[in-house]
C-alpha cells in the first residue's frame, strides 16, 4: 500500500505503520507499528521465528505486505531509488559464484551507475575504500569461495558501505563470526553512527545488545517494545518477547551475575534493567 | 577453408556461431540455475514444431522455428505456472511439463507420417537429433545474426546480469526490475534453444548450453573469463561436431556436437588445476597427511605427558593410533627427519622444536574442546585445527577463560612442562 506523503518536516528514519505480513494467513508480522529515530544504532531481538528477517526484508520492499506501509525519511518506498544498504545473511547467496571480492564490493555501486555502464576506475577506488574500512582490502582479488565466514560477512559489509546510504539495514551480521570480523563490524557500526546514519541489524545474542546498540526493537511476531535500551531492554520486556523459552534468558541471566561477580565473564554485559 | 566443400563451410559457420551463443548463454543460464528449465524448454518445442508444418505444410526454416519458439515459451510459463500456483516443486513441474510436451509433439510427428509425406519425415527426423547437412546459406545467417544479437546482449546486460544472478534480493533493493531482467535472460536462453534446434536436435539442446559452461567453471573464477570460455568451448564442440559429422556418412549432428562437448567436460573435470578431480584427491590427501602429522605429535605428547617418562614405546604410541605399523613408520621417520621426535631403540621422545609444536597441537585441541564443552552458543563452522593462532578466531578473554579451565584441570599443555631427554641408543 502507499503510505500518505509525510507532513513532517524532520521525519524519522524509517516508519512502519500497520505492518502485517503472513505466509498462507499464518502471520509472521502482526501489525507492527513502530518508528525509528535518525542516527541510532538499532537492535532487533526475538526468538527464532519471531520475524526479524521479515521486519527487516519489508522495510527494504521484499516482502509484499498483507497490510501496512513502510516510509523511509519520509517517503514511501519506490523502485529505482536506492534508498537503503543492505547486508543479508551470508547464506542467502552462492559463495561459489564466479566472482572476485572486489566484484562483489563494486555491486554496491551499480545502483547509481545505473543501466549499461561498468564500474570505473571512481568505483574502483571507492570500493577498495569499503573494502580499507572493513579490514580486508588484502583480499580484493581474492575469489568468494577461499573466504572463511567471517570474511564474506565483511564483504557484505563493504558492498553496504559502497551503496553509500542513510539508512543501513543488516541481518544478523554478527552471526557465527570470528573475533576480529565481530570487532571490525563493530567499528563500522559506529562510524555510520558517527557519520548520522541510521542502521538497523537483527541480532540474536542477548548477551551484547546493550553493549552495541542505542536502541532496541522486542519482536515475537507483534512489537512488544521499542525505545532507548535502558528503558526498553528490561527484565519484563525480555520475559514478555522470549515467553517460556527461559532456557535463554536463564543463560542471559547466568552470564549478567557471573559479569557482575567480577568473574571470568568474557564480555559481561550489565544486568537488565528491572 | 581447409579444402571444405562449400556446403560444409556453411554449416561450420552456423554450428560455430550456435557454440558462440550457446556458450555465453548457457553461463548464464547456468548460474540463475535455469539448466533444468533449458532442457524442459527444447523438448517443449518439439509440438510446436509438427503443428507449424501441418499448418504451413513446409519445411521453412522460419515457419518451424517459429513454431518452436511458441510452444517452448508456453512450455517454460507453464513450469512457472504450476510451480507458483500449484504448490508444487520446481523439478517435478519441469519433469511433467517436459514429458507432456515432448510426448504430444511425438505423437504429432507420427500422425504426420502417417500421412505419408516422405520430405516431412526427413525434415521433421532432423530435429530430433539434429541434422547439419540440410542447412541453408540462409539459415547459418540467420543462426550467425542471432548468435551476433545474443553476444552482443550479454556484454551489453553483463553487469545486470550478473547481480541477479548472484543476489537477486540485492538487486531489489537497488531498485533494479529483478523479473523483467530475469524476463529477458529467460528469452535469450529460449532463442538460443531455438536456433540450436535444427543442428542439435530437441533432445539434446540443453546440452549444449549446459556443458560447455560447466567445463568453463572448472577452469576460471570470475564471471567474464567464464563466459569467453565458455563460447570457445561451444564453438569448438560446434565445429569439430560438424566436421566429423559431415565426414562419416549416417552419423547425425547432433549427438557428435554434444560428445565433443563432453570430451572437453571430462578433461576439464580430471585435469582443472582447483576444481578438477585428481587435484581435489591430491588436496585431500595432502589434508589428511597433515592432520596425521598433528595425530603424531600429539599423542607422543599425550603419551609422556600420562605416564610422566619422557619418552613414548612404540607399542604404547600405535596403541593410541589406529595406524598401521608401515604407516606408523612413515611417520615417525618423516617427523625424526625433520627433527621433530628423536627415534631411539627404547621410544621416542620429543626434541626442545617437536616438543613446542606438540604443545601447541595440544592446547589447541582442548581449548576447542572445551569451547564445545562450555560455550552457550556454540558455533562449530569457527573450529579451526589448522589456525596459526586461535586468538584470531575468538576473544582474546574468552580463549584466556578456557586456558583458566584447562589450567585448573590440569590439562593445559606448557603449563606442567614435560620433559624432552633424549632417550637411550638413540639412533
Amino acid at each position: 500500500m502507499t503510505p500518505p506523503k509525510s507532513t513532517d518536516p524532520n521525519p524519522p528514519a524509517i516508519e512502519v505503520h500497520d505492518l502485517t505480513v503472513s505466509y498462507h494467513a499464518k502471520p509472521v508480522l502482526w501489525d507492527i507499528d513502530v518508528e525509528i529515530p535518525a542516527g541510532k544504532l538499532v537492535g532487533v531481538v526475538g526468538p527464532n521465528g519471531a520475524g526479524k528477517s521479515t521486519l527487516l526484508r519489508a522495510m527494504l520492499g521484499l516482502v509484499r505486505p498483507a497490510s501496512g506501509w513502510v516510509r523511509i525519511h519520509g517517503e514511501p518506498l519506490k523502485r529505482g531509488d536506492h534508498g537503503c544498504g543492505y547486508v543479508p545473511q551470508r547464506e542467502s547467496v552462492d559463495w561459489d559464484f564466479p566472482v572476485s571480492v572486489l566484484d562483489v564490493v563494486l555491486m554496491g555501486t551499480y545502483g547509481r551507475l545505473g543501466w549499461f555502464r561498468r564500474p570505473g576506475k571512481r568505483e574502483k577506488d571507492l570500493a577498495f575504500h569499503c573494502l580499507e574500512q572493513v579490514g580486508i582490502v588484502e583480499l580484493a582479488k581474492r575469489q568468494i569461495s577461499q573466504l572463511s565466514g567471517g570474511q564474506q560477512q565483511r564483504v557484505f559489509l563493504a558492498r553496504a558501505l559502497a551503496q553509500d546510504a542513510r539508512v543501513y539495514l543488516m541481518d544478523e551480521p554478527f552471526a557465527g563470526v570470528d573475533a576480529a570480523t565481530e570487532a571490525a563490524i563493530f567499528e563500522v557500526l559506529h562510524e555510520l553512527r558517527a557519520s548520522g546514519r541510521t542502521v538497523v541489524v537483527v541480532h540474536h545474542d542477548l548477551q551484547t545488545v546493550e553493549e552495541y546498540f542505542d536502541h532496541v526493537l522486542l519482536l515475537h511476531l507483534r512489537l512488544v517494545a521499542a525505545g532507548p535500551i535502558e528503558t526498553t531492554f528490561t527484565r519484563e520486556n525480555l520475559l514478555a518477547t522470549y515467553g517460556g523459552r527461559l532456557t535463554l534468558l536463564d543463560e542471559a541471566a547466568e552470564a549478567v551475575r557471573r559479569g557482575a561477580a567480577g568473574g571470568p565473564g568474557w564480555r559481561p554485559p550489565a544486568a537488565p534493567k528491572r | 577453408m581447409l579444402g571444405l566443400e562449400y556446403n560444409t563451410a556453411v554449416v561450420l559457420a552456423g554450428t560455430a556461431a550456435l557454440g558462440l551463443a550457446a556458450g555465453s548463454t548457457g553461463s548464464l543460464a547456468l548460474l540463475r540455475r535455469r539448466a533444468l528449465l533449458a532442457d524442459a524448454l527444447s523438448h517443449a518445442t518439439l509440438p510446436g514444431i509438427c503443428i507449424a508444418f501441418m499448418v504451413t505444410g513446409s519445411r521453412s526454416f522460419a515457419a518451424l522455428l517459429t513454431g518452436a519458439l511458441i510452444t517452448g515459451i508456453l512450455g517454460v510459463l507453464v513450469v512457472v505456472m504450476i510451480s507458483r500456483r500449484g504448490k508444487i516443486r520446481e523439478d517435478a513441474a519441469i519433469g511433467i511439463v517436459l514429458g507432456t510436451f515432448f510426448g504430444g509433439g511425438i505423437a504429432l510427428s507420427g500422425i504426420i507420417q502417417r500421412r505419408g509425406a516422405d520430405a516431412a519425415q526427413a525434415g521433421l527426423d532432423s530435429f530430433l537429433l539434429g541434422q547439419t547437412a540440410g542447412m541453408l546459406l540462409s539459415d547459418a545467417i540467420t543462426i550467425g545474426v542471432i548468435a551476433l544479437i545474443t553476444v552482443a546482449l550479454v556484454v551489453l546486460l553483463g553487469k545486470e546480469w550478473k547481480l541477479i544472478c548472484f543476489d537477486p534480493d540485492f538487486a531489489g533493493v537497488e531498485g533494479w526490475p529483478v523479473r523483467a531482467l530475469d524476463l529477458l535472460l529467460m528469452l535469450l536462453i529460449t532463442v538460443t534453444v531455438v536456433i540450436a534446434l535444427p543442428a542439435v536436435g530437441v533432445v539434446l539442446t540443453a546440452a549444449i548450453l549446459i556443458i560447455p559452461a560447466t567445463a568453463a567453471r572448472l577452469w576460471v573464477d570470475r564471471l567474464g573469463p567464464m563466459l569467453i570460455l565458455a563460447s570457445i568451448f561451444g564453438v569448438l564442440s560446434g565445429s569439430v561436431g560438424t566436421v566429423i559429422s559431415a565426414g562419416t556418412a549416417g552419423l547425425p549432428a547432433g549427438p557428435v556436437i554434444v560428445l565433443s562437448a563432453s570430451a572437453i567436460f571430462v578433461v576439464s573435470l580430471l585435469f582443472s588445476p582447483r576444481r578438477g578431480i585428481i587435484a581435489r584427491a591430491r588436496s585431500r590427501v595432502a589434508q589428511r597427511r597433515r592432520q596425521e602429522r598433528r595425530r603424531l605429535l600429539g599423542s607422543i605428547y599425550e603419551g609422556i605427558e600420562e605416564s610422566h617418562v619422557p619418552m613414548i614405546g612404540e607399542a604404547e604410541l600405535a596403541r593410541r593410533r589406529s595406524w598401521g605399523p608401515g604407516r606408523m613408520r612413515k611417520h615417525l621417520e618423516k617427523a625424526s627427519r625433520r627433527g621433530l621426535i628423536v627415534w631411539g631403540s627404547t621410544g621416542i621422545a620429543l626434541t626442545d622444536s617437536g616438543k613446542t609444536l606438540a604443545e601447541k597441537i595440544v592446547r589447541d585441541e582442548r581449548i576447542w574442546q572445551q569451547y564445545l564443552l562450555s560455550q552457550a552458543q556454540i558455533d562449530r563452522d569457527l573450529i579451526d585445527l589448522d589456525a596459526a593462532e586461535i586468538g584470531q578466531i575468538l576473544p582474546k578473554a574468552m580463549v584466556e577463560e578456557l586456558e583458566a579451565v584447562l589450567r585448573a584441570k590440569g590439562r593445559l599443555p606448557g603449563a606442567a612442562a614435560i620433559d624432552t631427554e633424549t632417550p637411550g641408543g638413540a639412533s
